[in-house]
């Protein structure tokens, strides 16, 4: 291989886009081309030095703007969408769906007075508007937990668990995300803010059931107190065995064990 | 989901699914930006217009390339209309003065603050457009056949453009390294 065709795929070998055969090619001129081997010992320094460049990150305002301009534009786009709709399906089927015989027109303009005096009913209803509204929040407001708490940041993941804590009907994905997020998260921090969001869905029947086996596979001191005070917060009874068998570890910090001890008396009564 | 399924969502106008892009890529758009204005506040302005065009031509997308090629064509867009409107900018270095690394002692922090000064600075004396496929091959995860079809040339010219952009880059940081060795002595 001549040294221009190795400098062509210079470009290349800094990415690392280089196959099996063409890297050992590269490899083998390089070596032997003192010239070859000095200008990519100079491309790979400076292309590793890039690498100190620090990953910056933007102020909260930025993710607020975002948001804000998304629910300002899916208001403005659902009214948009619902009256294009609404139009192009009566200019679509009105003709063809409009009698000839007048009796008929006239029985026909009834049935779309007392149509859309009923519908008009149903749109001015501000509880229901409201009411979907509020639902559109909030599934939004999931999917940014969820996505939040699946980032390398722990910060994005904190706050991924306390948007969660905000939701109103969390679904099964923000559940075991959570539940997920309790049990595997490598950072003690993320957990606990997990342990907080779970506090408040705790009426669900699987959440208390996988927060009381979390108990067991937990080995934090930080995190095992925060479940305790959860389950003792919640009276969930079933968690007494689960105290018992946290007291039976010899390696468990005296703090920990001297709470779960008190938990099982207050459990108890 | 990939990136891809969620745009044609957001284009079918599931709009909130775009919120799950923006959680993906707002931080490393922010950088690119942030590298090539030096002006935090501007990039956060220039990140917000172009999660706003993406709303605005959202009809627009065809699924055709990869999702990250369409966003970052949106994106040298709104620097360009920047650019057309704002000609000066902070000085980059002044960025890197809030720079932390948490696992560093207090001098290696120093000393990588120093050297992401000095090759911020020297990225800076490229011509945008150096400094651009430089900024987009080695940190926007773009493929060279993706940045080619981005900047609408063949790929061998983005080769040859990246190839003559780091060695310029090399050139010039030893050059400031030498100076500032000199305005230390």
């Amino acid at each position: 291989m001549k040294c221009e065709n190795i400098k062509e795929r210079m470009p290349d070998f800094l990415t690392g886009d280089l196959d099996k055969k063409a890297k050992s090619e590269f490899d083998a001129h390089v070596a032997s081309c003192a010239a070859c081997g000095e200008e990519l010992r100079q491309l790979s320094e400076i292309w590793t030095k890039l690498g100190v460049l620090p990953m910056e990150q933007p102020s909260p305002a930025l993710r607020n703007r975002f948001y804000t301009m998304l629910e300002a534009y899916k208001e403005g786009f659902g009214a948009e969408k619902a009256a294009a709709e609404s139009k192009k399906k009566f200019s679509f089927s009105f003709g063809r769906i409009w009698p000839r015989q007048p009796a008929f027109q006239f029985a026909a303009a009834l049935v779309f007075v007392v149509l859309g005096v009923t519908t008009g009913y149903l749109l001015r209803n501000p509880q229901a508007r409201l009411s979907q509204l509020h639902q559109e929040v909030d599934s939004m407001r999931q999917i940014m937990a969820v996505s939040l708490m699946q980032q390398p940041s722990p910060s994005d993941r904190i706050q991924g668990a306390s948007f969660s804590s905000q939701v109103k009907a969390p679904t099964q994905k923000t559940l075991d995300t959570l539940l997920q997020t309790l049990n595997n998260d490598p950072n003690v921090n993320v957990r606990l803010a997990a342990v907080d969001a779970l506090y408040l869905f705790s009426s669900y029947p699987e959440v208390k059931d996988r927060v009381v086996q979390s108990l067991g596979k937990q080995e934090s001191p930080l995190i095992q107190v925060a479940l305790i005070d959860l389950l003792v917060g919640i009276r969930e009874k079933r968690a007494v065995d689960a105290f018992k068998a946290l007291i039976q570890n010899e390696k468990l910090n005296p703090d920990v064990k001297r709470k779960a001890e008190l938990g099982i008396q207050q459990l108890s009564f | 989901m990939t990136d891809n399924l969620l745009m044609e969502d957001v284009r079918d106008g599931k709009v909130e699914k775009l919120a799950i892009l923006f959680e993906r890529h707002h931080v490393v758009l922010f950088n690119y930006f942030l590298r090539l204005t030096g002006n935090r506040p501007v990039s956060e302005d220039l990140v917000q217009e172009v999660f706003t065009r993406i709303l605005k031509y959202r009809t627009t997308y065809r699924g055709e390339a990869r999702y990250s090629v369409w966003m970052y064509k949106i994106a040298r867009n709104a620097h360009i209309d920047f650019l057309r409107r704002q000609k000066e900018t902070v000085p980059l270095e002044d960025q890197f003065e809030e720079a932390q690394s948490v696992d560093l002692v207090p001098e290696e922090r120093v000393e990588r603050q120093q050297e992401a000064a000095l090759i911020s600075r020297a990225l800076k004396k490229l011509s945008p457009k150096k400094q651009e496929i430089i900024l987009l091959s080695r940190f926007q995860n773009l493929k060279y056949r993706e940045i080619a079809e981005l900047m609408e040339c063949p790929v061998g010219t983005v080769k040859g453009m990246v190839h003559r952009a780091v060695r310029e880059l090399g050139d010039i940081y030893k050059q400031l390294s030498r100076e500032a060795c000199r305005h230390e002595m």
